[in-house]
């Protein structure tokens, strides 16, 4: 494993055939910073030089804000999916010959710090016509493991999506959780998510604490170890009223100080990583 | 009367609807609050706490995995499926009965 | 869904999914809650028109964890100039949500309840 100081080589992704890219799902009770801490880690992994792609399944905007990009409602072109040949299960498979790395070059946004960010759209109510894109979607990142970059991935609030696959490509499920009964209910249920065969790694974030003892309390209450931990700040609720990414807008405060050591960790971690 | 309660995730739905139903039956109204969310929370705003509320997830999950059979009327669902919360509310995470389409409300 | 004369509250799973699966008539009133930041208002924002598009009868905005003026004036302006409910940034909010506890146990008297009696009056109003 290369050492906390140096950055995973750019040319290099794999030593021994084996990736040693992050392959982390957040997911949270609505309300917790699940897109906030997701965006600020991956400007954070990309300000350092590391290729990234951030991945928003939510169908509804709010990833691309807290990273800086502007919001857009487009998903993957129609031309990257293709009917599937009668008798297979899917209706729809990747164009022949696109590969999972090769959508992500075409499709992906490329926002600040190089950080590439991909979606299968945003809904203003009907989701209808974004299932082609969706299909895409879940085909690349299917195959996301043979890709190159870093894999940050954000899904939409609640228990639904991350107990129907949608974390499937994630060795680590970070859980962001509030010191509020709710919000540690709803980390208790997504710590499941760590059951069974083949399950990701889960930890838990500790957002918007209030006391020092608040990571602990979080800890106790939903059964998973807390990896990092951030109070509430003025600065950082500052930049969500505004709509810019804390990053930005906050690079000094508590939370990007807890996320760049969380990075440390990470790096460290043999886990999080396949 | 029918009122949907929406939002995005975190800002106050579940409070809000929470404070409107328990107001509204404090005010003479028969409210039925119902949880839609599949990450249900609605009960600890209303006050019913902890094990009430993981009881009534656990009821609806049942429901849904097909060990409990769906009530053939509003009140038997209610009844089943439901529990008291303050103020006259009754609160239900399942809002089905047989032969009905599905979803929420 | 038959409740005889009686109201309905639904908490909705956050996003528009499930606002957009209604039809009208199911629904008489939706209550749109927002807060000041930027990615709640663009959610509230499509969930209005979805309301009106969709006939889903009287659409509410409440504006929660208002801290002042500006606040309210802002989510105003955002959402097309309409008339809001402000409800006031309240520490018995967050005491009440970090027990577990229901706000009118905890804090029956505080102003983010007294704010959103004025929702449960104008509520009631049409109810009756």
């Amino acid at each position: 494993m290369t050492s906390a100081t140096q950055p995973v080589s750019a040319d290099d992704p794999f030593e021994d055939g084996v990736s040693r890219r992050l392959r982390i799902a957040f997911v949270g009770k609505g309300g917790a910073g699940k897109s906030s801490i997701a965006g600020t880690l991956a400007r954070l992994l990309a300000a350092g030089g590391e290729p990234v792609v951030c991945l928003d399944s939510d169908p509804l905007p709010g990833l691309a804000t807290s990273l800086g990009i502007a919001t857009s409602d487009a998903g993957i072109p129609d031309e990257a999916v293709e009917e599937a040949p009668e008798g297979e299960r899917a209706r729809y498979r990747l164009a022949t010959g696109l590969t999972s790395e090769a959508a992500i070059r075409r499709y992906a946004d490329t926002g600040p710090d190089g950080v590439r960010f991909l979606q299968f759209g945003k809904t203003r109510g009907h989701v209808a016509p974004l299932m082609r894109s969706q299909f895409a979607f879940r085909h690349i990142v299917a195959d996301i493991d043979d890709t190159p970059w870093h894999v940050i991935g954000d899904l939409p609030a609640g228990t639904r999506q991350p107990f129907f696959g949608w974390a499937g490509f994630a060795h680590l499920v970070l859980v962001v959780a509030e010191p509020a009964m709710s919000s540690m209910l709803s980390a208790k249920r997504l710590a499941r998510l760590g059951e069974g065969e083949n399950a990701p790694l889960v930890a838990a974030i500790a957002n918007k604490t209030r006391r020092d003892d608040d990571a602990d309390l979080v800890s106790q209450a939903t059964g998973l170890p807390v990896w990092a931990s951030a109070p509430v700040d003025p600065a950082v609720r500052e930049a969500e009223h505004l709509g810019v990414p804390i990053i930005d807008h906050a690079p000094d405060s508590p939370t990007v100080q807890a996320l760049r050591s969380l990075l440390e960790r990470l790096h460290n971690e043999e886990r999080s990583s396949p | 009367m029918k009122i949907a309660v929406v939002g995005k995730g975190g800002v106050g739905k579940t409070t809000t609807a929470s404070v409107l139903a328990r107001g509204l039956s404090q005010r003479g109204c028969d409210v039925v609050a119902l949880d839609c969310d599949t990450n249900a929370n609605l009960g600890l705003s209303l006050g019913v706490g902890l094990e009430t509320t993981e009881r009534l997830v656990a009821l609806r999950q049942a429901l849904d995995e097909g060990e409990e059979d769906h009530a053939p009327s509003w009140d038997e669902m209610l009844a089943r499926f439901g529990a008291d919360a303050p103020d006259g509310v009754r609160l239900t995470t399942v809002n089905r009965i047989e032969n009905m389409d599905p979803g929420c409300p | 869904m038959d409740i005889d004369g009686g109201v309905l509250v639904a908490d909705l799973e956050a996003g528009l999914g499930t606002l957009s699966r209604l039809e009208a008539g199911p629904v008489d009133a939706v209550v749109v809650v927002v807060e000041p930041t930027a990615k709640s208002i663009e959610v509230a924002t499509r969930a209005i028109d979805l309301a009106a598009e969709q006939q889903l009868g009287e659409v509410i905005v409440v504006v929660n964890r208002v801290t002042n003026e500006d606040d309210e004036a802002h989510v105003r302006s955002a959402l097309g100039g309409r008339e809001v409910i402000a409800v006031p940034d309240d520490p018995e909010v967050i005491a009440a949500d970090r027990a577990g506890v229901g706000l009118l146990d905890a804090a029956p008297q505080s102003p983010a309840v007294a704010a959103l009696m004025t929702l449960t009056d104008r509520l009631a109003g049409a109810a009756a």
